[in-house]
């Protein structure tokens, strides 16, 4: 496996591979799991058809009365989250190795850079094409399952279709990542970049004649082939365009990749240059009395600064967001739900009363533990990425006990986590007021505040596995604790599996807290497991051996 | 004088992989303690382990007197500390970040460490990732010396900078001794440890193998000399001098290379006798000299040897 760039990069993401791959593939089986219990009689399929009229700007509702189209319907709003991997992968395609110093050494190998870019390019369209399979497997899997009707040929150009979307995120990430000193800022761009073309690709959705809007968007030409649905013939078109962009713009990368400095960005054209400033001199100032550098918890507390704003925007945003959904749906709910036994099913993950407000909201709300979930994973890695690179060595050489590292790093999670809850909670109640949803304001509260136990929970976890794992295959374990409590949750009634097999699942805990107010015993097991995960952690940590 | 580390019988493994094994020396108060050894011959295990990262498998290491694992909190705040490797925040300025260690340890003397900043010319604006090695070296050295400790634990010093500041560096490590600090620092430069410290302990593949005065350089330390001469290489006139142990002539047929233990005045005196177009005179690293002088199964130099 090392015997080529192409093989080491993707020997590297062997587990992503398995990871991610698997994640997405279980997701579409979850999603065609659960499509029986919606269809049980012709009513029900009508109300289907109606409910998933109402989300149309969220993705097309084509035959949603059929496994493959209500699963394309499902799958298509799940785009954002495909993304997170090409996103990472291609942002640090080159920027990882130059940040960690190690692509001097690679580039004074015999190798042209055009080389090692394309050797690296391919790895992760392996990588990609690794995950697509899984996907198709899974996804045929699922169809068998339910006599959905999905064949093998369509199951594969279904994931080929995302595999093809994702080197094209794959490209942009790299694109970006030559114009940005770090792969942290180039992800974080590509993100934002993906969040517009998302958005762009909404607009025809919801506005009359705005194709061509959309048309500005990758996103839209992913959403053209539905190759699950009956009918549907494959557009070749797109999937050719969706290539071809993906060719371009990583050609352009490893273009520009050939003729920057190692370690910096793109200089912008001359014409673009500002004035040049003279030269600063060198300083030797060595106190700022900044509030960020006084212990260990300010210090966390300010590197978390700015994925905190990132996570929270999200969390409260989807929250804020999803209000407004249910506003604007709340009077066709009302006729489908109330005419419609197997609708209420439907919400059935949500909670059991489907005659408020609240159910709808409810249902939705179980993505945000699942987000705040999974910002505790990206900093429970980086406890375990700091320890590994070594960056708490020179901190634990400081008469700093161990106990107080970790606590103060856990704290500064802890303080991120709450900020991100309440802000959620706040932006909630007052879109809710805005626009007239009425709520209980105590379950509310409940709703939003229950998440932090799970998010802590998660990140005291991660923090207990670093203690043995290294940070990729701790963050890999995690996230797929957090795929599969996900599964057990959504579809585990559904497969009838038993209240002991449910209960493993920690967003069984979470319970419906908009309906039924803060489940006050499930929330204390949370914080129990959590405490004892912790505390354990500390254990570990205060005698283990401090690696590199 | 009171010992101010003790290390007795300390074993160190990684799973089924070598560390240390039954490491015992003593540095006393006030001395400068130079640890040697080639790489990966547990000089960076043996200092971790000193400063509680690491937890011995057995034995018993001490600083002040107290235990480093279970009361490694106090010892750290007798102890600055420099590691082989330096990983810090990259989007920390070099100020930053020695305000923040500054803070950690519970306040520094601010005079002070704007001093060591101007000695070491560091500019402190500039982020962590943009410095270079050297420049990173020298944040690593102003930490560990900006609260004054009374023991400095420097794993490889000096890697990375340049002469001047290497001289600068070898000035506060005299100021620390004539304040009464101890300095214990690692190293596979000879030289370096030659003329700063006093004492020197030698490891090797996990072992030590030496401990005592800076006598006990001189009959590992070697010189390779390579002389050119005008005629044909006179071998047999350095044979037999003292302190030579290999000779080797070239394939140009002018020149010879000597391997020399201890001082080249008799090599020199007599390449004197003969035309000489060129003498080049380097010292091998230490790996070298440790392959020449403990191939013998680390009992002794090998015997001369010619080679021509």
């Amino acid at each position: 496996m090392f015997s080529s760039i192409y093989l080491k990069s993707l020997r590297d993401a062997r587990l992503a591979i398995l990871g991610w791959g698997l994640g997405m593939g279980l997701l579409m089986l979850t999603v065609l799991a659960v499509y029986p219990s919606l269809v049980t009689t012709p009513q029900a399929k009508a109300s289907l058809v109606n409910l998933a009229g109402s989300f149309a700007w969220l993705a097309a509702p084509v035959r949603v009365d059929t496994a493959g189209g209500y699963a394309t319907f499902k799958y298509g709003v799940t785009i954002l989250l495909i993304a997170v991997w090409p996103i990472l992968a291609g942002a640090r395609m080159f920027r990882r190795e130059e940040d960690r110093g190690s692509m001097d050494a690679l580039l004074s190998l015999p190798r042209t850079r055009v080389r090692v870019g394309l050797e690296k390019l391919a790895a992760m369209w392996s990588a990609l094409l690794g995950m697509g399979l899984l996907i198709a497997i899974l996804t045929f899997a699922g169809g068998a399952a339910v006599n959905g009707g999905i064949s093998a040929g369509q199951a594969v150009v279904f994931a080929f279709n995302i595999v093809l979307v994702c080197f094209l995120v794959g490209a942009i990430a790299m694109l970006i990542s030559q114009f940005t000193e770090t792969s942290g800022t180039a992800a974080g761009s590509t993100a934002a970049v993906m969040l517009v073309f998302v958005v762009l690709d909404m607009v025809h959705r919801i506005i009359p004649n705005t194709d061509w809007v959309s048309s500005l968007s990758p996103i839209y030409y992913y959403n053209l082939n539905k190759p699950l649905i009956p009918g549907q013939s494959v557009d070749a078109g797109a999937l050719a365009l969706l290539f071809g962009l993906s060719v371009v713009l990583s050609a352009a990368a490893i273009w520009l990749f050939t003729r920057r400095d190692i370690g910096a960005a793109v200089r912008a054209p001359a014409f673009l240059h500002l004035p040049q400033r003279p030269a600063a001199k060198p300083s030797r100032k060595t106190h700022w009395g900044a509030w960020s550098l006084r212990s260990v918890y300010t210090r966390s507390l300010a590197t978390l600064a700015s994925p905190t704003l990132w996570w929270t925007l999200a969390i409260a945003g989807f929250g804020g967001w999803m209000v407004i959904v249910v506003v604007q749906t709340e009077a066709n709910l009302r006729a489908l739900l109330n005419g419609s036994p197997t609708m209420q099913a439907f919400l059935r993950a949500g909670g059991s009363d489907a005659s408020t407000n609240a159910s709808i909201l409810s249902a939705l709300f179980l993505f945000l533990p699942v987000m705040l979930m999974a910002f505790a994973v990206t900093q429970a890695n980086r406890w375990s990425a700091d320890e590994e690179d070594g960056r708490l060595e020179l901190v634990l050489s400081t008469p700093q006990p161990r106990l107080n590292v970790l606590l103060g790093r856990f704290a500064a999670l802890a303080t991120s986590t709450v900020l991100i809850a309440v802000v959620t909670l706040a932006v909630t109640a007052v879109t809710a007021a805005a626009t007239g949803l009425k709520l209980d304001q105590g379950n509310l509260a409940a709703a939003t505040l229950s998440m932090i136990p799970l998010g802590l929970l998660v990140a005291a976890i991660g923090y207990l596995l670093s203690g043995w794992l290294s940070a990729a295959i701790d963050t890999g374990l995690l996230s797929f604790l957090l795929v599969i409590w996900f599964f057990i949750r959504y579809i585990g009634p559904d497969l009838h599996l038993p209240e002991a097999t449910q209960r493993l699942s920690a967003f069984y805990y979470y319970g419906t807290p908009l309906l039924h107010g803060l489940p006050t015993f499930d929330t204390f097991v949370v914080v129990a497991v959590g405490a004892a995960a912790l505390a354990l952690a500390s254990a570990r940590f205060v005698r283990k051996d401090i690696g590199r | 004088m009171t010992a101010i580390i003790e290390v007795e019988g300390l074993s160190k493994s990684y799973g089924g992989k070598r560390g240390i094994i039954d490491v015992s020396f003593k540095v006393e108060e006030g001395q400068l303690f130079g640890f040697l050894g080639p790489n990966g011959a547990g000089k960076t295990t043996t200092i971790r382990t000193l400063m509680a990262l690491l937890h011995a498998d057995s034995g018993q290491a001490r600083i002040a007197g107290m235990d480093c694992w279970d009361r490694s909190v106090e010892i750290k705040r007798l102890v600055g500390y420099l590691p082989g490797e330096l990983s810090l925040d990259p989007g920390l300025t070099g100020a930053q970040i020695l305000e923040y260690f500054g803070h950690l340890r519970g306040g520094v003397d601010q005079a002070y460490l704007k001093q060591l900043v101007e000695r070491f010319d560091l500019d402190t604006s500039r982020k962590f990732r943009q410095y270079s090695s050297g420049n990173k070296r020298k944040v690593g050295l102003i930490q560990a010396f900006m609260h004054q400790p009374r023991l400095l634990v420097l794993d490889e010093p000096t890697n990375g900078l340049d002469p001047l500041n290497q001289q600068e560096f070898a000035r506060l490590v005299g100021e620390a001794r004539d304040e009464g600090r101890t300095v214990f620092l690692s190293s596979h430069i000879l030289t370096e440890v030659e003329q700063i410290c006093t004492r020197v302990a030698i490891i090797r593949e996990g072992r030590l193998v030496r401990e005592g005065g800076l006598a006990e350089l001189k009959d590992i330390k070697r010189h390779e000399v390579a002389i050119t001469f005008a005629d044909s290489p006179p071998a047999d006139s350095f044979l037999h001098l003292e302190g030579v142990e290999r000779v080797e002539g070239m394939p140009d047929g002018h020149t010879l290379r000597l391997t020399v233990q201890g001082g080249l005045d008799a090599v020199v005196k007599a390449a004197a006798m003969h035309p000489v177009v060129s003498l080049t005179s380097h010292e091998p690293s230490l790996d070298e000299v440790f392959l020449t002088y403990y191939e013998n199964g680390g009992k002794g130099p090998v015997e001369v040897e010619q080679r021509v």
